[in-house]
């Protein structure tokens, strides 16, 4: 109990800091997950027990709630070697990414991606090893990330070309798959993702194009676009309109926000470290990862 | 049809629960007749019992028809199997059984307060809310976004024919929020207005879709025609082992009330009470089991009864 309380403390801490870097809550749940597991094995109740609330628990248990008071001596050690566990899965979360491109990527097909994601370019990299495919890039302005990963992808000798946000829509009906890479997964299936992923997404919805998301599973974050819209970063708005147009800036407002949330409709597919999923899957995998009780850190 | 004494008893204290404590929710009464019933039921058997629970089940229902009391009904049968499956003496089991029917009972009474806490971070301050007849849940949403200082204003439908609009304006208004009252037709006229819609719901279906008031499945699809997000609130015993297609798979026995089913009349010249609306239209289930996505729905249910 005292060990959950500490590490609630300092992951309330952490992402009072800086919220939009909502993989560090992710992660404090994560651990609370496991040390909970790690007690409950301790304590000697089965596997099979669920921790979740379902109607059958509602039905079947005997009392209201349960403390962790007991103290175990060897639930530490157990604690360490579950989170050791985790953290060698953590750094394999790209390479088993990548490793799935063969079955998305055909060959002579034209990919879209905006902005720069490390997960989607070795994605890319590891299809382009036995495939020959172009790709569109869009620069995702203000900060024209997406300049970098044409030079990284155009380096494996892939065929890129980069536009503007702009031409988004007039290219899209030339292109077979979009793929991105995003920031944070919402439990309802969301993505907080570079701001300019919401206008690709919809075109790519009236073209029919399939979109896929590439991204690791402690980006899925147990949180709902509700009021508390702290995953919002605005930025300098110097990007997009720079100081030296100083006569203009006083009668204007100029904002440069980082985000764009994108609903789950407009996503086909997530591929993960764990395999592909459908958006309506989320709730699933959400459940398996962090416990309902830590959803509020 | 005289019905034995236990029964007339049962159906008394499901009135007079319904009587005393008008916020209380009719499945939660239903459980509760129940439990009386099975407290002084005389039987030696579980097979017995569970022929007298379905007897005293179909009781209720015939009384009050709604989704509700038959989802409630439900429940406690499968919470009775449940726990007769664990333990094999008779006297034993019915302790247990009414122990942990008590349990039962006050867990869900919490429910509505753990659902008003999930919900109202929803509802932002400025936000205009559309909601549908008369739901206590919704109201006690509504009443923890207010003590959580927020200001919003609602619109209410007057939800003919029996206007139970009329009776949740009332009572909003008793909460000091403004509060409008719109007919039923204008739903399409006042959706460019409203910025989220806010259902309760009678019985929650194994697709994900809802069983409510007649008139919700209209909003719904005005929702969606105009991108504004549909939410609805239940509590989870009303998570019901149906899966309508279309409005016509909804049995009847649901749509019509218990007095109307028992006078045999033509039910073609009768309004129906409730309709269906699917689970493509709703965009978020609030729940005591947590914020739910309509596909979540199916998989509670099955891991309940199965």
């Amino acid at each position: 109990g005292e060990l959950m309380d500490l590490i609630r403390t300092e992951g309330q801490r952490m992402t009072a800091a800086q919220p939009s870097e909502t993989t560090v809550g992710n992660m404090v749940r994560r651990v609370l997950k496991v040390i909970r597991e790690e007690y409950g094995r301790l304590h000697g109740r089965s596997e099979e027990s669920d921790q979740q609330e379902s109607l059958h628990k509602l039905l079947t248990s005997g009392g209201l709630s349960e403390d962790f008071r007991t103290p175990y001596p060897s639930l530490r050690a157990n604690v360490i070697e579950a989170i050791n566990e985790m953290l060698i899965e953590l750094e394999g979360t790209t390479d088993n990414i990548a490793m799935q491109a063969l079955e998305h990527i055909h060959s002579n097909e034209v990919i879209m991606t905006i902005g720069y994601s490390r997960t989607v370019e070795a994605f890319l990299k590891e299809a382009a090893r036995k495939r020959k495919f172009q790709v569109i890039v869009a620069e995702c302005a203000p900060f024209c990330q997406g300049h970098e990963m044409a030079v990284r992808l155009s380096k494996e000798n892939i065929e890129t070309t980069v536009m503007s946000d702009a031409a988004i829509f007039a290219v899209m009906s030339r292109v077979n798959k979009v793929i991105i890479g995003t920031k944070t997964i919402l439990a309802n299936g969301a993505l907080i993702a570079v701001s300019g992923t919401h206008t690709l997404a919809l075109a790519a919805k009236h073209h029919s194009t399939p979109l896929i998301v590439c991204a690791p599973m402690f980006k899925l974050s147990p949180q709902f676009p509700n009021e508390e819209d702290s995953f919002h970063k605005f930025v300098s708005p110097q990007e997009v309109l720079p100081f030296t147009e100083g006569e203009i800036l006083a009668k204007i407002n100029v904002h440069c926000p980082v985000f764009d949330y994108v609903p789950p409709e407009l996503i086909t597919l997530f591929i993960s470290n764990i395999g592909g999923n459908a958006p309506s899957y989320i709730y699933r995998l959400m459940s398996e990862l962090y416990h309902p009780d830590d959803y509020e850190l | 049809l005289t019905l034995p004494r236990c029964f007339s008893d049962l159906i008394e204290t499901f009135r007079a629960q319904l009587r005393d404590d008008p916020d209380v929710a009719s499945a939660v009464a239903a459980i509760r007749a129940l439990l009386g019933f099975l407290k002084q039921d005389r039987g030696e058997t579980i097979q017995g019992l569970r022929n007298s629970l379905r007897d005293a089940i179909d009781t209720l229902s015939r009384v009050d028809s709604s989704v509700a009391v038959s989802s409630g009904g439900e429940l406690f049968l499968r919470f009775i199997s449940l726990t007769s499956l664990e333990y094999s003496d008779y006297s034993k089991c019915k302790e247990i059984m009414i122990e942990r029917g008590e349990i039962f009972l006050t867990k869900v009474s919490l429910s509505r307060n753990k659902i008003a806490k999930l919900c109202h971070p929803f509802i932002r301050d400025g936000a205009r809310i559309l909601t549908h007849a008369y739901s206590r849940v919704v109201l006690r949403v509504l009443e923890a976004a207010v003590e959580s200082k927020k200001r919003f204003s609602v619109y209410v439908t007057e939800s003919q024919p029996d206007e139970a609009g009329q009776k949740m304006a009332k009572a909003l208004r008793k909460l000091n929020i403004p509060v409008t009252v719109i007919l039923d037709a204008a739903v399409g006229y006042i959706m460019e207005k409203v910025d989220l819609v806010l259902v309760g719901a009678e019985g929650v279906v194994e697709s994900g879709g809802i069983i409510n008031k007649i008139g919700t499945n209209q909003i719904a699809v005005c929702a969606k025609a105009q991108n504004k997000p549909f939410y609805v609130v239940a509590e989870s015993f009303k998570f019901v082992r149906l899966f309508p297609l279309n409005q016509q798979d909804v049995p009847d026995r649901f749509k019509y009330k218990a007095d109307t089913l028992k006078t045999g009349q033509n039910l073609t010249e009768e309004h129906p009470w409730i309709d269906y609306t699917s689970p493509s239209l709703i965009t978020l289930l609030f729940t005591d089991l947590g914020v739910l996505t309509p596909s979540a729905v199916s998989d509670e249910l099955i891991k309940l009864y199965l």
